[in-house]
């Protein structure tokens, strides 16, 4: 049961830090490994809001999120724009490899190597419900991860820009007969799934230590969450970042925390060989 | 971009000479992780050797000689620690070999100086497969990590009944350092009276500890015993703790609460007070050595003599032992430094006692268990009970938050 | 042209040969061991990545299988350190080759793109494995006995048995180039669907190119974990390693032949030498080898060779444009 309302509590910060990086793949086929240290990068901005300036941790967002919308928008038009040709998925991971190898160095150069932890009032304290403690922290960052998820569907159902997304997710080749501006759309993408990042980093910072070299050991749980919920699928994201989360929380209790990974690894393993293409992707058949 | 590598490869090699005048400078070669995962551990030793280095040459240097460091960054590579090591004593031609950041790193930068006849003195390389390597020219000035807790299990074994806690748990990483350690703990503490209701190993690579804690807190355990490799580890226990309203009556974690200020910055000082932890070293040594080495490092780093973290007095303690090597046998020869450091002769360090058996482990120190008191101000020495200069156990611990 | 460029082959030959004699300081030929089998391993990367256009961001599971299996098959033979250890390595990749095959059904399974995040995701599999499981040694790792030979000679076996391996790994490239299997590789790359209307057997010959780059790495593995003592999971099961020799061929040339020797050699002596050379400024480094990376990738993004090829060609035109130019000025 415990297992159960930490998995979707976590999970879904999870499929927050993921949604950034399905949402890129499937608009341009860019993997971007930064992902991991961007969510780093989002957590120090929020350590700086709130240990120079004072600002809570929830209301910096306000600050973090435009920043980061203009670092993603940043990194797409100097690089990732530049990237073509038939082996631009591979070269996205090199290009966003050397864009981590960057932002890590820096953060080390500023921050120091010392761990950090976002501190705030809600971060250590918990409230309970039917003899239940639900952490504040993680219900206002599962709160969070739901509105801004929803908010990113609305965006992408109920208006005229989504539909244009949506329209390149599905075939940026017609996308772009039908008159959409296809590199705009994927400038605005990364921009958005950089920003949603870090959002996801916030909460990350608040509920674990981090230095710089944190961002490498979460990128490799984040591809396994969007391969797992299918490259490209939004919903996937979320299914699959609550599933990991509590796959390893009740193997973790019931069996050994020595399985709990592994154990997510397997089902990983089992759901590829069964359905190749994840548990929502679409199985493309697309030539690049 | 190959033939002008090449061409500098010729042109280093040439210039470097190994013979030296008097008074010339005498080359320390040391590769340390200052980025990547050791890294934080890394920069501290570097501070370690460089403050032994600084103390040195303030008196006279080594043998006469003004100490250099050559240090160079393996970026936490294995493989980067082996060319390193390789070129610091055929490129840069060091004199003498100081260890690097943890024993992954420590086997290959030993094997690269046995080749080369070089003796290596660490402080950080104290896992099993160091000594059960057999090598000839390894040194770990540090106490091997297996019996850190035997203190803490004498203790907590010996308090009263009335106060004993009943129950306890134990969940550790499966580091192969940290394992042995916390395994040596339950079979001494295991029989008296204190019933164990949690045991579970963790995966090492772990990021998210929630579910292991949360299990930790449903045994409702008296006693914890957290086998942490570093500060994210434990300060995550202690997070889950505090949001489940749950104050164990004891909590000891073995590794982390002794990272001094970089611990207190991550876990606030109010959540610090109670915390265990077993070390060879703390800046509140009593012993003079430690004391004057505490001094000017606060002197130069700024801070608070309990936040200096043990990594500075493993690499000062390093340095000691090599130079009593050096004094005693006369000069820079490794061979006669190797079989010096094998006679059981007894050096003084900033930790304490350092005497090699045959494969290099150090026995003639003491394990420690610290405390945070004081409201987390403070970090003392609580056991071996009566040592000279331990104060009582802070005990039950105080909840979280106070 | 084809006789220069057997003649560059030669004279590459001969240098690769001669270098440890010439080179002697210790610290310079493990440098030159790390780069042959960085190369082998780029080659042989390549030999399926770059002529099926499949790229294998999962190289680390043949190359950590290599190694864990040099080191168990030596423990379990009782085999003291010494040479005698060199035999176990073309057997660790056959090791590797055969857990290759369940692998590759798996991944490959899916096209391209996805089939490049798979392969990551299989890796980390791979590297949770070698940690959790008790016959791997768990993150203690496992030891290969110590190989007693003096620093002045220790590297010059491993220097001429690495270098047979990448010997061994560009004729096996040239001979698949060559090879009717090779031409259905870079039809597969070309159109994959195309390929399976022509009649290709698209699965098994992409199953095949995939188990047979596994050999190779797997024996760089397993000299690699002779000549390093001691192994850990997160070291040989390495993310980075999948990356370094991803980016090797891409540097040098994706698809071609040359391209990944050019790029193994460059980068790996080029990175080992920069690190121990100007690491002491903290991160810096980092930043600027990742910077410099950035600038490769985007200014040469097809790989040195393509690029010095198509530079040659511009030059080669302008110089014929140039005299065509002349010729005509003459004549009028």
């Amino acid at each position: 049961m415990h297992a159960l309302i930490d998995g979707v509590l976590t999970g879904s910060v999870y499929a927050l830090m993921a949604t950034g990086l399905t949402l890129i793949f499937g608009v341009m086929e860019i993997i971007n490994v930064a992902q991991g240290i961007l969510v780093i990068l989002g957590a120090y901005f929020s350590y700086t809001l709130s240990t120079h300036f004072g600002i809570d941790l929830f209301l910096g967002l306000l600050i973090t999120i435009p920043a980061m919308f203009v670092v993603g928008v940043v990194i797409e038009r100097v690089f990732v724009a530049r990237l073509k040709g038939p082996e631009k998925t591979a070269m996205s991971i090199l290009v966003t490899y050397a864009i981590a190898l960057v932002i890590e160095g820096s953060l080390n150069q500023i921050y120091s190597v010392n761990y950090q932890q976002l501190s705030a009032w809600y971060v250590n304290k918990s409230f309970e419900l039917f003899g239940v403690y639900f952490p504040y922290i993680y219900v206002y960052g599962f709160l969070l991860a739901v509105g801004l998820l929803s908010a990113l569907y609305v965006m992408l159902y109920r208006t005229r820009f989504g539909a244009s997304i949506r329209a390149s997710l599905a075939d940026q080749a017609a996308a772009a007969l039908v008159g959409i501006d296809v590199k705009r759309v994927s400038t605005i993408c990364f921009g958005l799934g950089v920003a949603i990042t870090g959002a996801g980093g916030m909460i990350y910072g608040a509920t674990n230590t981090f230095n710089a070299s944190s961002g490498a050991d979460l990128i490799s749980r984040l591809l396994t969450i969007i391969v797992l919920g299918g490259m490209g699928s939004l919903g996937g994201a979320l299914v699959a970042g609550i599933l990991m989360v509590t796959v390893e929380d009740i193997v973790g209790v019931v069996w050994s925390p020595i399985w709990s990974t592994m154990s997510f690894f397997i089902v990983l393993v089992v759901v590829l060989s069964l359905r190749p293409q994840g548990l929502f992707g679409k199985l493309s058949s697309r030539v690049a | 971009m190959a033939a002008s590598t090449l061409l500098m490869i010729g042109s280093s090699s040439g210039a470097a000479s190994r013979g030296h005048a008097a008074m010339s400078p005498i080359k320390i070669g040391v590769s340390l992780s200052l980025s990547g995962d050791f890294s934080a551990d890394g920069i501290a030793y570097k501070q370690g050797y460089e403050l032994w280095a600084k103390d040195v040459n303030a008196a006279g240097g080594l043998w006469g000689h003004p100490v250099s460091l050559d240090i160079v960054s393996d970026a936490s590579s294995p493989t980067q620690v082996v060319t390193n090591y390789q070129h610091l004593i055929s490129v840069d031609h060091v004199a003498l070999t100081f260890g690097p950041f943890s024993t992954l790193l420590t086997l290959p930068a030993a094997q690269t100086a046995a080749r080369n006849g070089y003796a290596l003195v660490e402080g950080a390389g104290g896992g099993p497969s160091i000594f059960s390597a057999k090598l000839h020219n390894v040194f770990d000035v540090t106490l091997p990590v297996a019996y850190d807790l035997a203190p803490f299990a004498k203790w907590v074994t010996s308090l009263p009944a009335s106060s004993r806690p009943t129950t306890i748990a134990y969940a550790t990483s499966n580091d192969p350092f940290t394992q042995p350690v916390v395994d040596t703990a339950a079979s001494l503490i295991a029989g008296h009276g204190i019933k164990t209701v949690y045991n579970n190993v963790f995966p090492a690579e772990a990021t998210d500890f929630t579910s292991i804690a949360d299990a930790v807190v449903a045994s409702k355990a008296q006693a914890v015993v957290i086998g942490s490799v570093d500060v994210p580890t434990v300060s995550a226990f202690m997070q889950a703790f505090e949001q489940a309203h749950y104050t164990p009556k004891v909590i000891i974690a073995t590794a982390g609460p002794d990272q001094g200020a970089a611990f207190i910055k991550a876990v606030g000082a109010g959540n610090a007070d109670g915390m265990m932890v077993p070390n060879s070293w703390f800046g509140g040594s009593k012993n003079p050595a430690s004391q004057k080495m505490v001094k000017e490092y606060i002197k130069q780093y700024g801070g608070t003599a309990a936040g200096v973290n043990a990594d500075i007095a493993e690499a000062y303690s390093v340095g000691q032992v090599m130079a009593a090597a050096v004094k005693a046998t006369g000069g820079f020869n490794n061979a006669k430094i190797i079989s010096y450091l094998h006679s059981g002769v007894t050096i003084q360090s900033v930790q304490g006692g350092v005497k090699f058996n045959s494969v290099g482990e150090n026995l003639a120190q003491t394990a420690y268990t610290f405390q945070w008191q004081k409201g987390g101000t403070t970090f003392v020495e609580v056991n071996p009970v009566g040592d000279k200069g331990a104060v009582k156990v802070l005990y039950p611990k105080p909840a979280w938050g106070k | 042209m084809k006789k220069w460029s057997n003649l560059w082959w030669l004279a590459g030959l001969v240098v690769a040969l001669v270098l440890p004699l010439v080179m002697t300081n210790p610290a310079y030929r493990g440098i030159a061991v790390y780069t042959l089998l960085f190369t082998a391993c780029a080659t042989s990367w390549n030999m399926f990545s770059g002529y099926s256009g499949y790229v294998n961001l999962g190289a680390a599971v043949f190359y950590g299988t290599g190694a864990y299996s040099e080191d168990l098959l030596a423990n379990h033979l009782n085999m003291s350190g010494g040479a005698a250890l060199f035999w176990l390595v073309p057997l660790s990749g056959v090791v590797a080759m055969l857990i290759g095959i369940p692998v590759g059904l798996v991944a490959l399974r899916v096209r391209r793109h996805t089939y490049v995040v798979i392969t990551i995701a299989i890796f980390f599999v791979f590297q949770l494995a070698a940690t959790n499981f008790g016959f791997t040694g768990g993150t203690a790792g496992l030891t290969i006995p110590f190989i007693p030979w003096m620093a002045s000679y220790f590297d010059v076996p491993f220097y001429y048995v690495a270098l047979a391996v990448l010997i061994f790994a560009i004729l096996l490239s040239a001979g698949v180039r060559r090879s009717r299997f090779g031409l259905q590789l870079l039809a597969i790359r070309d159109d994959e669907d195309r390929a399976l209307g022509l009649g290709v057997q698209v699965a098994a010959v992409k199953l095949t190119g995939y188990v047979m780059s596994g050999f190779v790495i797997g024996m760089c593995g397993a000299i690699y974990a002779m000549k390093q003592g001691q192994i850990y999971p997160q070291f040989v099961f390495d993310p980075l390693f999948d990356i370094t020799v991803a980016l090797m061929c891409f540097f040098g040339g994706f698809g071609t032949l040359v391209g990944p020797i050019i790029g193994g050699v460059v980068l790996e002596s080029a990175q080992q030498y920069l690190t121990v050379t100007y690491s002491s400024g903290g991160s810096l480094y980092l930043i600027i080898f990742g910077a410099l990376f950035l600038l490769v990738i985007l200014f040469m993004p097809r790989g040195i060779v393509v690029y010095v090829k198509d530079w040659w060609g511009r030059r080669q035109s302008r110089i014929e444009s140039s005299q065509t130019a002349a010729t005509a000025g003459v004549a009028s």
